[in-house]
């Protein structure tokens, strides 16, 4: 008996469901087992690969819910993911705190730095705001310095793999389910908000903050959620980014790790969650894209001493290009690329900026 | 004016001044239930303003808004809107990026009572939630003729679809006075016949109380129960149509006075 194909839908709750099509549904699934698969026909190094992009698609959600649905611009990622990584090194040092302890606090702290740094949205908006979170940065990675220092970790705090009962996480391929897992439940947190009435009060936000107001939002609630809903997944990030590494050091949070979260958001396309991962896997993979580049140049001895420098600027090219050309980002380009085989053998596509 | 039931919305003395400039001085007027009170005036005279502050965008100087047996002169504007007070915008002032449906749904949002939390795992009352809503929507497309673009994004759609997208939104509310600020601006003649059906449909089968601020005389002269009339933020005339119409002082202040 054939299943419902999901086109047609018969009540209303139909109309929120995820995976409505049976189409769907099948490429999900098959997609599951890929990522399921991957890890044990992988290489060391792809399978690290791997765990970066999940690690970096957490923050590329988290900024994406904050940035490309509510609209409040933030370059204090960096500063976040650093307060979820140095409250785990924190704790694991101070009191030797189990995992299970370290990963929800470091979600606590960085609801209440969201609290603290959203305020001033409410007053500010756009560059100003921007401005004011890149303070918060500044301010936390000061303090995990200082912390560095003070006791004496100058070169950074080395946090034992998490143990949860007897089992200790330190398999890499563990590593790649458990950091998935993270992922997917992040993935799964962002579309859930965006389909219910916080995600269509952020979007109107976004859309006219005096509007969303005279239509019964009360905006400064709802940008405050923005900012801790968001500010607490990026710590979480931040936490598993520290035991994942095994490592904890203010250097590992520079400005440009920001830069690198606000590329995805906008190489990935704003105002989309399928973005938000494309930007991340983009984001991630670009930079070794760059070096096998180099590799195959003619001679690669004579590049090697410049990678860093190609690296930095080509990011930076890329970036432009993007902005100039591809404001959809890179789910623009995956739409297009959709709709050229859904008319085929037809060229012209319907006018339609569709999100 | 010698109506038994109580007005639906009554401005009482409201000024309002930014700084040295007076942009409303001393205005006074009800909106009787059901009724559809048209607020005209030349350009610049503050209907707009008038607006603002029922919705609680600008804060009156000195005066009382009643509504609801309370004064909303100082409230919030989304305390104001959950308490039924909806409107539209001149400029339309959508969601193009989203579709009619979700565009209608924003409209909901203070008849819902989902958090964050609930809506992160949205979970099964979430989903309910959700689905009732939906429903209460439906009837809203059905009503003014949208069904068929339900799920288009706003922005595609023509100008004139748009502010019938506008004017669904506001219904979304469920409010119990309705302010619309110029609705047919912008508009061409048949879409605005279509605008004058759905006002009319609005005051007669829906029965909701609607302050209408128009420059188009001749749709106002057909429809508004009643008129008020500003100029240069104070209080010119108010009657019927045909009195309002007539009256020397409103001819001479949008045609001027003749010389010599």
């Amino acid at each position: 008996m054939p299943s419902a194909s999901g086109y047609f839908r018969t009540h209303y709750g139909e109309d929120t469901r995820l995976l409505d099509t049976r189409t769907k549904r099948v490429c999900y699934a098959l997609l599951v087992v890929i990522l399921v698969a991957l890890p044990f026909v992988a290489s060391a190094f792809l399978l690290d690969l791997a765990n970066q992009v999940y690690l970096a698609i957490i923050g590329a959600v988290a900024l994406m819910l904050l940035t490309g649905y509510a609209g409040q611009i933030s370059l204090g990622h960096a500063g976040l993911m650093a307060a979820g990584a140095f409250t785990a090194g924190i704790l694991f040092k101070e009191v030797n705190a189990p995992f299970w302890i370290t990963l929800p606090a470091s979600g606590l702290v960085g609801a209440t730095i969201g609290v603290i740094f959203g305020l001033p949205s409410l007053r500010l908006r756009g560059l100003y705001l921007a401005v004011s979170t890149l303070a918060l940065h500044f301010i936390v990675i000061y303090a995990g310095g200082e912390y560095e220092t003070k006791r004496g970790f100058s070169t950074g705090v080395i946090i034992a793999p998490p143990r949860i009962g007897s089992w200790t996480l330190e398999d890499p391929i563990a590593w790649y389910f458990v950091l998935g897992l993270f992922a997917a439940a992040a993935l799964l947190f962002g579309l859930n908000l965006l389909r219910s009435r916080t995600g269509r009060a952020w979007r109107a936000i976004r859309g006219r903050e005096t509007v969303a107001e005279a239509l019964g939002i009360p905006v400064a609630r709802y940008k405050l959620a923005a900012f801790v809903v968001s500010s607490m997944m990026t710590s979480v990030a931040g936490c598993l980014f520290a035991y994942y590494r095994g490592f904890v050091s203010a250097e590992a949070f520079s400005l440009f790790l920001t830069i690198q979260y606000v590329a995805m958001v906008i190489i990935g396309g704003i105002g989309s969650m399928l973005g938000a991962v494309l930007g991340a896997v983009f984001v991630v993979l670009f930079p070794y894209a760059i070096e096998a580049l180099t590799q195959v140049l003619p001679t690669p001895a004579a590049w090697a001493n410049a990678v860093f420098a190609i690296n930095y600027a080509a990011f930076g090219l890329v970036m432009i290009l993007f902005l100039l050309f591809e404001p959809q980002g890179l789910v623009g380009i995956w739409r297009r690329i959709q709709n050229y085989f859904l008319l085929w053998p037809f060229k012209q596509a319907p006018l339609s900026k569709g999100r | 004016m010698g109506n038994a039931a109580p007005a639906t919305l009554s401005l009482r003395n409201v000024s309002l001044s930014f700084g040295g400039l007076r942009v409303l001085n001393d205005v006074s007027f009800d909106a009787d239930p059901g009724k559809l009170l048209a607020l005209i005036g030349p350009n610049g005279a503050g209907k707009t303003s008038v607006l603002n502050c029922i919705c609680g965008i600008y804060k009156p100087n000195v005066g009382i808004i009643r509504f609801n047996e309370r004064d909303i002169a100082r409230g919030k504007p989304h305390e104001i809107a959950a308490a039924g007070v909806a409107r539209t915008f001149q400029h339309g002032e959508l969601f193009p990026h989203m579709s009619v449906l979700d565009n209608l749904m924003v409209g909901r949002h203070a008849k819902m009572t989902s958090g964050v939390a609930a809506g992160a795992l949205f979970t099964r009352r979430v989903r309910d939630e959700e689905a009732t809503h939906r429903r209460a929507i439906e009837e809203i497309l059905e009503f003014v003729e949208l069904e068929r673009i339900r799920h288009q994004p706003v922005g595609d759609l023509p100008f004139g679809v748009q502010k019938i997208v506008g004017f669904a939104r506001a219904l979304a509310l469920d409010p119990k006075i309705l302010l619309l600020d110029e609705p047919s601006a912008g508009l061409n003649r048949e879409e605005r016949e279509d605008l004058a059906r759905h006002i009319l449909r609005i005051r007669h089968e829906l029965g909701i109380t609607m302050i209408w601020v128009e420059h188009d005389m001749q749709m106002v002269a057909d429809l508004a129960d009643r008129l008020y009339v500003l100029s240069y933020g104070e209080f010119l005339a108010e009657g019927s149509p045909q009195q309002v119409l007539g009256d020397p002082k409103v001819i001479a202040a949008y045609l001027g006075r003749a010389h010599g």
